[in-house]
């Protein structure tokens, strides 16, 4: 499978907190990679960083821009901006939808920002929605929706504009189990499911587990990786790393 | 207990120093205008001529007039005071501390806030004396000794605002619950009747009525009384109708927004449009009185230019023409004030969504250009509409005066414009609030 983003030895550091100690990774087309590890071990700075909300202190996160590599470390802040909104989706753990807007205005508003017309951002809206199983809610403003479809609405705004990855922070770190597991079906559908990538913070087994690819991070390392094998699920081989 | 609790608060870290500076600065300008309007208030009552009355009433209107923007900074400045504190408020009651304790806490805070702004406002004050002094009423200058007040007066109008600054903390905190798990703003979804609407219909049409019964020739004293029951009588009504109408408007700006920030803009309107209202409802009154009050000075104008009329007849319509403007000038300036500082409140409101929606790649651009539409909006809808429903209900006078004194229609139009201009600067002033939460995030 061929890479799309990649990252060389980042380090982060915030004063004398050293956030991210080294890290090298390559995301493929089409994988969904889970991130696990203690809390305060760097998974949201390994996450921000890929995502060029951050940039590193040190080391290299490039972008393949369709064949051609382009250093995200290097772009401009308005760069990187409109390479998240074209080509990344987010999904945060509270969703952080806009409550005043509609479920509908809150995912077309995700096209509007980079100049798409309102009613075609619309219309694209509608289908994100009723893909998602939320036909029928978006007129409903945020307040009015439970927790699960919230995050579904969160789902459909990160994959409007045909993201090449998602990236989420503890999408399910609110819910319950059961509604747990329907956001994460939801999310590798419009992930994993169109060809996309999918990264994912996560602290729950279960979740994990759903993912192709588990990274164990500790102290701003990434300490062990796990490959599941799509051909045998349940058989899965680990690798340490140091 | 509470005042060692708040006093640790108040040193732990510096919070966003732009968070505390905003009221201050706004609650410094508020009484040094307050105390330079008194002083000029103060000037008149010194008078014991014939007319002297007048001047007392009008300049006792506009300090009351003045009481209203107020009253609403003091609410702002308490939000703000409550969400600056965000994350200690909520750990103070995971700590255990009851409501109660936490809201004692923040009205001390932004009544400490408040008196400091309003010593400051006090140099303020002083500062602009020797300015003010300049200002001609009865075609002499006021002059500085007429100006000063007495201390204990001075001491009065600082406690004063200190309590006005207390009591509307305490009503702004029923706005906002403040939980172990954080600091929110109470969600009611508004209920606005027709009723309103109805009323509101009702006494404007009696206004326009009795505008038409008035003889303009019944003497200057009368007419200035009867212009100011109109007046009071019809900003009541502007109270009761202004969210309504600006809830209806809004609706249709959602409904045809074809931009983010339109969208967002007529949405957070229409979210509230009970606090959209009382964040320009002074604008609606300073405005609704300069079209009113400047077509009445028009109309005196012309009839005291006419033969019958005394000197001190002349006199006095110049100087309603002068008090008007300044009332004008200060009650723009404090609804900038009241503002700015609800802005810098809604940034930390909204913190980390703005923070997200940057991560989602929405430029900061259209975050200001949003935020600021939610007042701008508004404020033009409410100057316009408000000058709009004076004119309506002057109309009898206004026709004559259009004739008269097109010149006095054009300095309203363009106070009110500049007005305009200066809570725009004040909504400019608020983007660093912004710029350094995102910051603080990267
Ligand atoms: N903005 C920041 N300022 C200072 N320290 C930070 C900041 N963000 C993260 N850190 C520190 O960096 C380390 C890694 O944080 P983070 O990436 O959020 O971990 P995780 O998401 O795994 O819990 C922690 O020690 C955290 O305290
Ligand atoms: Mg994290």
């Amino acid at each position: 499978m061929a890479s799309i983003l990649s990252a060389r030895d980042i380090r982060k550091t915030y004063g004398s907190t050293v956030a991210l100690d080294g890290v090298s990774l390559e995301i493929e087309a089409g994988e969904s990679l889970a991130l696990m590890g203690p809390s305060g071990s760097g998974k949201t700075t390994l996450l921000h960083l890929l995502a060029g909300i951050l940039t590193p202190d040190s080391g290299e996160v490039s972008w393949n821009e369709h064949g051609a590599w382009q250093r995200v470390d290097q772009m401009k802040e308005a760069r990187r901006s409109q390479l998240r909104r074209e080509s990344f989706g987010f999904v945060f753990q509270q969703g952080l939808l806009i409550p005043e807007l509609t479920a509908l205005e809150n995912v077309a508003l995700a096209l509007m920002i980079d100049g798409v017309s309102r009613p075609q951002s619309e219309q694209r809206a509608r289908q994100k929605l009723a893909a998602l199983g939320l036909e029928g809610l978006e007129d409903r403003r945020i307040g009015q929706l439970s927790g699960g479809q919230a995050q579904r609405v969160a789902i459909a705004r990160a994959q409007v504009a045909d993201a090449e990855i998602v990236f989420a922070d503890e999408p399910t770190g609110a819910l319950d189990s059961h509604t747990s597991e329907e956001v994460m079906t939801a999310l590798l559908g419009a992930t994993t499911g169109q060809g996309r990538s999918l990264v994912l913070v996560t602290h729950d087994e279960t979740v994990a587990a759903r993912c192709s690819r588990l990274l164990r991070m500790r102290d701003g390392r990434i300490v062990q990786q796990t490959r599941s094998i799509p051909e045998h699920p349940g058989i899965t081989y680990t690798e340490a790393r140091s | 207990m509470t005042l060692r609790v708040a006093w640790l608060l108040a040193r732990a870290g510096t919070g966003s120093r732009a968070a505390a500076v905003l009221p201050i600065v706004a609650f410094a300008v508020v009484t040094a205008l307050l105390l330079a309007v008194a002083g000029g208030a103060q000037a008149f009552w010194s008078w014991r001529d014939q007319t002297a009355g007048v001047y007392q009433v009008l300049s006792a209107i506009a300090l009351a007039l003045l009481v209203v923007p107020l009253l609403a900074l003091g609410g702002s400045a308490a939000r703000l005071s409550a969400r600056r504190r965000d994350d200690r408020l909520s750990t103070l009651r995971l700590l255990g501390a009851t409501p109660a304790t936490v809201a004692r806490l923040t009205v001390l805070e932004s009544t400490a806030l408040a008196l400091a702004g309003a010593v400051v406002g006090v140099i303020g004050y002083f500062a602009l004396v020797p300015a003010v002094a300049l200002i001609p009423f009865r075609a002499e200058a006021l002059g500085i000794p007429a100006l000063v007040l007495a201390p204990w007066a001075i001491a009065t109008a600082v406690a004063g605002v200190a309590a006005v600054a207390a009591v509307s903390a305490l009503i702004g905190l029923r706005q906002v619950v403040i939980s172990p798990l954080g600091v929110r703003t109470r969600q009611n979804a508004p209920r606005l009747r027709w009723v309103r609407v109805v009323v509101g219909a009702g006494v404007i049409a009696l206004a326009l009525a009795l505008t038409n019964i008035v003889q303009i020739d019944v003497g200057i004293t009368v007419i200035a009384i009867v212009l100011g029951c109109l007046f009071g009588g019809t900003l009541a009504v502007l109270n009761l109708v202004g969210p309504f109408v600006l809830r209806l408007l809004a609706g249709r700006q959602a409904r045809r927004a074809r931009t983010a920030a339109q969208l967002l803009g007529a949405r957070s309107v229409l979210e509230s449009p009970k606090a959209a209202w009382r964040q320009v409802s002074g604008v609606a009154m300073t405005s609704f009185m300069a079209v009113f009050a400047g077509t009445g000075v028009a109309v005196l104008n012309a009839i005291s230019g006419s033969e019958g009329a005394t000197a001190s007849d002349r006199a006095l319509v110049t100087d309603i023409g002068t008090g008007l403007t300044i009332t004008l000038v200060i009650s723009f300036l404090m609804v900038a004030c009241s503002a700015g500082v609800n802005q810098a409140a809604d940034v930390f409101d909204r913190g980390d969504l703005y923070v997200n929606l940057g991560y989602l790649g929405m430029p900061r651009r259209i975050m200001d250009a949003a935020r600021e539409r939610t007042v701008m909006w508004p404020l033009v809808v409410v100057a316009v509409g408000s000058a709009a429903i004076a004119a309506i209900v002057v109309l009898p006078l206004a026709g004559y005066s259009l004739i008269v004194a097109p010149l006095s229609l054009l300095t309203i139009a363009l106070s009110i414009a500049a007005g305009i201009g200066l809570v725009w600067v004040a909504m400019r002033l608020t983007r660093p609030v912004l710029t350094a939460r995102l910051a603080a995030a990267a």
